[in-house]
């Protein structure tokens, strides 16, 4: 298990190189720079001034030597200036982290409540009118854009309520009541969509579990139908389950740019939209990394969690 | 008693019972102090609060409040003249030497954000940054407005109370470039750099605190130079980057005020409609739609091509069609009533593409299009390009249609924004579609900005040096009368030169709630965010 980690570890620092390159690579590939927005919001250009601030922000330097002066700042813990606010990108960044992370993993963990046991009972009740209206509930989910979603209730809520959720980030020290209703919403609308994919994988995958020998077998010998389902089947049913989840969460890490946008929390994903907008390399740099190292870390969570679901996933040798 | 007696008795007794009366009618429109206004933000500040650096509402509008002026355009009157100029920093102020030279008489006691006490040092440290003196001791990184300035030769302190700008020629409307919300001054103590993430002004708020990408706060300046102002504790910009939120919001009551230049005709009637007590008023935002034609490359150096393509643009169908009515014709500058100086539509009778009827102006254009030798047969192959936002493409978008008419095959060409002013000032383009802001609504601003000699913002590189005399003489005519004529010959030859055919001034609905009081949106967006005088009646 230990040299499986280790052995892991290293991928996930290979792979993070290789992102590193991706990412810096891709960024200068797209056309213009912070200057020519900064002139942007000028309404014109001059070229010296360009070249003088293209100096003074580091960016007229060989692409290989920004790389390299990249690579040391994250190896010593400075993650470089935001071009656009002129302040560390570490101070900018931290805020947005923790509202990304509350947001996936609330979303996830509504997605988990309610995708999996509506794909037991799904499966258990298979071709019943309750499975039919199940598998529509899911359907509508996958359908669902989560950002029309959340567009639905906002415009629900003004509607009938003329109440929106705030419109800044509230803390949970600061009010707890708001904070708590300020995330369900987003959660709820991301959740459902996610909760659609985990019903339906965790459908299909009880379903074929379900016609093994060895539950035949648990029937055979008079287990009741929860010891059967719920300790049996499921345990090794949730395999491709664990897997999606890990997936999801990882996705929703970046992949809540429209929510956060719709609700207007300041997370990760809204502010790296408008980070790549301005071309404020530190920063998209630096929040693409942080992405991949989520993604890196659950996809190895979820295969850690293989071998406690199933003792058969023998690691190392 | 005496007839002297009688009178005295009776001013006395006139003048008690104006007192006993007044306060019932005025009682309720008295200003009350405290409460936070709550307002909108489409984007984060651009350059922090470094208003000198950027030319967009998105940084002027929350950076304001922060800030003083030497002159002001008065924040209670929707008018923006000579007239309704009043002081700020500067206490009163001298035209002198036949409008050659202005002196300010600059306010004493006023202290910046951080205690140091505001003198004629930092106004002369403002302005010499903004011309770029050679002997400034500070250089702003990206200098916009720098052309506004170029008339004046010298800015003195004499004492520490007294400004002196010396101009190389008459320049009345200097004093309204100097009431712009552009035009606020900076201390003299601290690096203009330090703009773009903090403020250090004298104005009626300090700021709190900016959450980067989230919000701004300001609170009172309780040392403000105005006693009694400003009103309100506080106010709080959110950034709301999706369009339907910020409806949401302001439906919802979160917010109290709609951002200027961001509520359309259709956005305003719905909003009345869910809401029925909001307050919604149309002004201008002193922005136009245009055509930018590149002069320097064929085929637009032929006048005949750029009045064809004025010609073929119905502007009636588009102020219909692309802003649901929410717009007005006119040419260089805004018409009366939303601006003052612009051409009134009698006047506009007879300048290409404003005639009345759209099917006789597209015939001129496909003749003058067939004497250069297109037709609908053998059409002129072109690329209109325009910034990638929604605002730009709609209204390119019925432009190719348009041109389409009249033999011109125009394909559309979206530039990103990082590109698109880079694009437009290098001249990598044929022909464009545009928007142009204007910061106070006076012909100075305007021409040198756009349509002069080498403005880097002249984006289509016009240059006609009888028309470049003809600025200079209005910019120095003193008889008003004379002044507004002359602006109107001008307006007339830009249009008949096809330099920057204008399309329509967009109007703005710009809505608040009942309680929200004394924020009055002017005839520009640039110019009434200083908040010094609002007050909430909640």
């Amino acid at each position: 298990m230990k040299t499986y980690v280790i052995q892991r570890l290293v991928i996930a620092l290979l792979t993070l190189l290789g992102m590193s390159v991706v990412i810096f690579t891709l960024l200068r590939l797209a056309p213009g720079d912070i200057v020519d927005i900064l002139f942007s919001t000028a309404g014109y250009v001059s070229q010296d001034e360009k070249t003088a601030i293209m100096k003074e922000l580091g960016i007229d330097r060989p692409y290989w030597v920004q790389y390299l002066d990249w690579l040391r700042q994250i190896l010593t813990g400075d993650l470089g200036k935001s071009y656009r606010y002129d302040q560390p990108a570490w101070q900018i960044i931290r805020p947005l982290v923790p509202v990304t992370l509350e947001l996936a993993a609330l979303s996830t963990l509504f997605a988990v409540l309610i995708g999996v046991p509506s794909g037991v009972i799904s499966a258990v009740r298979q071709d019943t009118t309750l499975d039919y209206l199940l598998r529509v509930f899911s359907l509508a989910g996958l359908s669902m854009p989560a950002f029309w979603l959340g567009m639905v209730i906002i415009l629900g809520l003004v509607t009938w309520f003329a109440w929106i959720p705030p419109l800044s980030y509230v803390s949970p020290f600061q009010d707890a009541k708001l904070h708590a209703v300020q995330f369900l919403l987003p959660s709820l609308a991301v959740g459902y969509r996610s909760s659609a994919l985990i019903m339906r994988i965790t459908r299909s995958s009880l379903l074929e579990v379900m016609r093994e020998d060895y539950i035949r077998t648990a029937w055979a010998k008079g287990q009741t139908g929860r010891v059967v389902i719920w300790r049996h089947a499921l345990k090794n049913a949730m395999l491709p389950v664990v897997t999606v989840i890990g997936i999801e969460f990882a996705f929703l890490i970046g992949g809540l740019v429209v929510t956060e946008t719709v609700f207007n929390l300041p997370g990760v994903a809204r502010f790296l939209v408008q980070a790549i907008l301005w071309r404020d390399y530190p920063i998209v740099q630096n929040l693409v990394m942080f992405i991949a190292i989520v993604v890196i870390l659950s996809n190895l969570l979820v295969d850690m969690l293989y071998g406690v679901l199933d003792p058969r996933v023998r690691y190392g040798g | 008693m005496s007839r002297v007696r009688v009178a005295l008795l009776s001013i006395t007794l006139l003048a008690l019972a104006a007192v006993l009366l007044a306060p019932s009618t005025s009682q309720s429109q008295s200003p009350k102090s405290g409460g936070v206004l709550n307002m909108m933000l489409r984007e984060d500040l651009s350059q922090g609060f470094a208003i000198h650096e950027t030319s967009t509402i998105s940084t002027v509008w929350p950076a304001m409040p922060c800030f003083n002026n030497l002159v002001l355009f008065d924040p209670l009157k929707k008018t923006e003249s000579a007239e309704t100029v009043i002081g700020e920093l500067a206490e009163k102020w001298s035209w002198q030497d036949n409008f050659r030279n202005l002196v300010f008489f600059l306010r004493k006691g006023v202290k910046w954000h951080d205690g140091q006490p505001f003198t004629s040092k930092d106004v002369k440290f403002t302005f010499d940054m903004l011309r770029e003196a050679p002997d400034s001791p500070a250089k702003l990184r990206i200098n916009p407005r720098k052309d506004w300035y170029s008339n004046i030769e010298a800015v003195e302190a004499p004492d520490q109370y007294t400004a002196v700008f010396r101009l190389k020629r008459p320049q009345p409307s200097l004093l309204l470039m100097l009431a712009s919300g552009y035009t606020p001054v900076y201390a003299a103590h601290v690096p203009p750099a330090d703009y773009r993430s903090n403020c250090v002004g004298t104005g009626p708020f300090k700021v709190k605190e900016w959450r980067k990408g989230e919000s701004v706060e300001f609170v009172k300046n309780s040392d403000y130079f105005i006693k009694g102002r400003p009103y309100l504790d506080g106010l709080k910009y959110y950034v709301i980057l999706e369009r339907s939120t910020r409806q949401a919001a302001i439906q919802a009551g979160k917010l109290d005020v709609s951002f200027p230049g961001e509520t359309t005709k259709t956005a305003a009637e719905q909003l009345k409609k869910a809401v029925p007590q909001l307050v919604i008023t149309p002004f201008s935002q002193n922005v136009a739609d245009n055509i930018i034609m590149n002069m320097k490359k064929p085929p637009f150096d032929n006048l005949k091509v750029r009045l064809a393509v004025s010609h073929a643009i119905d502007r009636r169908a588009l102020v219909q069609a692309v802003h649901q009515g929410g717009a007005v014709i006119g040419a260089g500058l805004a018409p009366k009533p939303w601006g003052f100086w612009g051409l009134a539509e009698k006047d506009l009778v007879g300048l290409p593409g404003y005639g009345a009827k759209a099917a006789e102006e597209k015939a001129l254009a496909k003749k003058l299009m067939a004497e250069v030798g297109f037709s609908a047969q053998k059409p002129l192959k072109v690329e209109i390009a325009t910034r990638a936002i929604a605002v730009y493409v709609d209204m390119a978008s019925f432009v190719v249609n348009e041109l389409k008419q009249v033999g011109i095959e125009a394909t559309l060409k979206q530039i990103d924004t990082a590109q698109w002013h880079a694009t437009a000032t290098r001249g990598d383009y044929q022909i464009g579609a545009n928007l142009t802001g204007v910061g106070p609504d006076d012909p100075d601003a305007n021409y040198y900005e756009n349509y002069a000699c080498g403005s880097p913002r002249n984006y289509s590189f016009y240059c006609n040096e009888q028309v470049m005399k003809m600025f200079d003489a209005q910019s120095q005519e003193l008889d008003p009368k004379k002044r507004l004529a002359l602006n109107a010959a001008i307006q007339k030859r830009l249009e008949a030169d096809a330099a920057r055919p204008i399309l329509d001034w967009k109007v703005d609905y710009f809505t608040v709630w009942p309680h929200v009081k004394n924020l009055i949106p002017h005839q520009s967006i640039y110019n009434f965010g200083r908040m010094q005088e609002v007050w909430s009646d909640k």
